[in-house]
């Protein structure tokens, strides 16, 4: 006979009692992983080699880069040792410290090592595979494309220069993204709001914006007497060409519905602005900022490359005129590696103010 | 404060965006209105119900007539004129409690212990407590609507338009919605004029049921619903009043 079973009743089975009740009290992270499916052991096993690799390869690639000999004069061979032997001793670290979170129910670290695993591991690869084409055979000519030692080893011997390079490409970076990001902003907002600014502003944005970055080098050098100002010059205008375009349509394209809604409960035109357009065109703002960001990056490079006496980008010329291959790759790393953490910074900021997307898009 | 709101030969006409030529939604509408009075407004669609409310509200500005609240003429919204849509129009970039006190932001006094009791107040009475931190698109849609009739409620406005609010609403959620806006009416006795395109909800909440007839939009007639609160569905008289509606809007030929 069918029957339902009463709160009561189910309290008295322990049911209840058990399982709905610690319900309540979950965490993101236990319901997460209540959903989830049981892993197969076949899994399981699959996740912890994976998770290994790795470690696995960094050993692979140490004994490889100490035991197989130098063809070509490779100066002060064991800082890549002394590197490798670090991230190998580090990631070893990390996974034992997961596995041990993980033997007391926190799985948080053990499946974040599992999920960068297989990219970290692929790395490693590459670096050992490139070490054996470099050094150990020679395949890639000698000193055209350096082993990863030689550049380590040429950022070391020049790390003053480069220090004082990535600081001037830094400030020049931060001070033409700023004023262009501000700038943006201020014409964006006000253009995608007032028909009449942007009457007299649309015009200057449809002017500049197809024109590429580099035209303007030649316009600079003969209007500017100096470089450095009219790096700047370009800077801004390519991130206040993103940043405008973006924030205009950001808030031309407001849905009119909330400023009903705001004027109703009392918001006056300057809240209109501040309180409903600007953090309803957030989304596009934040994109037409990291929009910004990249042609910031374009810009500064070849402002440097072009003219400017100073920063990463003149540092790559000027090493490469003296034949520094060394010194070469080790800037363009220095670059990859100024424009990735600028770029990674963005993104968190990006993720912190527009939290409340999350659920309304993908 | 008792309020009368007065609308004096009010018509509105709109541009048709295609042709150059114009509609006109509203014609010559003259109306009286009082606090604790319950209005529903019912009609076909196009009839300029909601063009009414967007006037009384102070959205928009009427192209002949005047509108008065206490013989003072609408001049742009004022918070003393609360309005509710029929999508909730939340801000989904502020809090469920942010989102409550808005109206209090905009007026500088959100940081104040007044306000802050308030928004707690309000919380309880929609029964939203839980979901104070949570962002708009994580409540389902009966709490939307929840959060935003607390939102318009949060200045005390003397009247309440609501504009379909509870169009968008499964008929559970619904019902329960058109209690809990009655006894917060009940409690406060403002004017509320509210929208709707179901006529049961019409006579279940209203003390008038005013019906509209388009193209012109104006005024067919106004019943007076005598009927106590709760109001049964079924009732003989709740059951002859629906027919005499559903009549003027000329949904009740087929009966006979």
């Amino acid at each position: 006979m069918f029957q339902m079973l009463n709160e009561k009743e189910r309290n008295e089975k322990g049911l209840l009692r058990e399982d709905a009740k610690s319900l309540r009290k979950l965490t993101r992270e236990q319901l997460a992983e209540l959903e989830e499916r049981e892993k197969t052991p076949r899994e399981k096993m699959m996740d912890l080699i994976i998770t290994v690799l790795p470690a696995v390869v960094l050993a692979i690639s140490l004994l490889e880069y100490t035991i197989m000999p130098d063809v070509n004069p490779n100066p002060m061979r064991h800082i890549y040792t002394v590197v490798l032997a670090i991230v190998f001793v580090a990631y070893t670290a990390a996974f034992i410290l997961g596995k041990i979170k993980e033997s007391k129910g926190d799985k948080k670290l053990i499946r974040s090592l599992r999920y960068r695993a297989p990219l970290y591991a692929a790395i490693a690869a590459i670096l050992t595979l490139y070490d054996i084409l470099t050094i150990k055979t020679n395949y890639f000519t000698y000193p055209l494309v350096p082993c990863v030692n030689s550049i380590m080893y040429a950022a070391w011997t020049d790390r003053a220069e480069l220090l004082r390079c990535a600081s001037h490409t830094l400030v020049l970076m931060f001070k033409g993204y700023g004023l262009g990001v501000v700038l943006g902003l201020i014409t964006g907002i006000t253009c995608g709001y007032s028909r009449k600014v942007n009457y007299w502003i649309d015009p200057i944005l449809k002017f500049m914006g197809p024109i590429p970055i580099s035209t303007w080098i030649p316009i600079i050098a003969v209007l500017s007497p100096s470089l450095s100002g009219g790096a700047l010059f370009i800077i801004v205008v390519g991130v206040w060409t993103a940043v405008t375009n973006a924030s205009r349509a950001g808030v031309a394209n407001v849905d009119k519905a909330y400023f009903d809604a705001a004027k109703i409960l009392g918001a006056s035109e300057r809240q209109l602005i501040f309180k409903v357009a600007i953090p309803a065109a957030m989304p596009n703002i934040m994109a037409g900022m990291t929009q910004g960001m990249m042609t910031a990056c374009t810009a500064i490079m070849v402002a440097e490359m072009m003219g400017v006496k100073g920063g990463l980008g003149w540092y790559i010329t000027w090493v490469k005129s003296w034949a520094l291959y060394n010194n070469m790759f080790a800037s363009l790393f220095i670059i990859c590696l100024i424009f990735t953490i600028v770029t990674k910074i963005l993104n968190m900021v990006k993720n912190r103010v527009l939290r409340w997307q999350i659920g309304v898009t993908k | 404060m008792a309020v009368v709101l007065k609308l004096d030969g009010v018509s509105k006409s709109f541009a048709r965006v295609e042709k150059n030529d114009i509609t006109n939604a509203l014609e010559n509408i003259n109306l009286e209105m009082h606090s604790g009075e319950f209005i529903s407004l019912v009609g076909t669609s196009g009839c300029g119900k909601s063009t009414m409310l967007r006037l009384i509200a102070g959205l928009i500005t009427p192209t002949t007539g005047t509108l008065t609240v206490n013989g003072e003429k609408i001049e742009g919204p004022a918070t003393s004129r609360g309005m509710m849509f029929q999508q909730h129009t939340l801000f989904p970039w502020l809090t469920v409690e942010k989102n409550i006190a808005f109206a209090d932001t905009m007026a500088g006094k959100n940081k104040e212990q007044a306000s802050v009791d308030e928004v707690n107040r309000m919380l309880k009475v929609i029964g939203l407590e839980n979901f104070r931190v949570d962002y708009p698109a994580q409540l389902s849609g009966g709490m939307q609507q929840r959060v935003a009739l607390a939102r318009s409620l949060i200045c005390k406005p003397e009247i309440l338009l609501l504009d379909e609010p509870l169009g968008a609403l499964d008929s559970f959620t619904r019902m329960n919605m058109q209690d809990e806006i009655l006894n917060l009416w009940k409690e406060n006795k403002q004017l509320v004029i509210m929208v709707t395109h179901d006529v049961d909800e019409a006579i279940y909440m209203g003390t008038k049921v005013l019906v509209m007839e388009p193209h012109p939009g104006r005024i067919n007639n106004i019943i007076d619903i005598d009927l106590e609160y709760p109001r049964n569905r079924a009732s003989s008289k709740f059951v002859e009043y629906r027919r005499q509606i559903l009549d003027l809007l000329h949904f009740g030929q087929k009966e006979d």
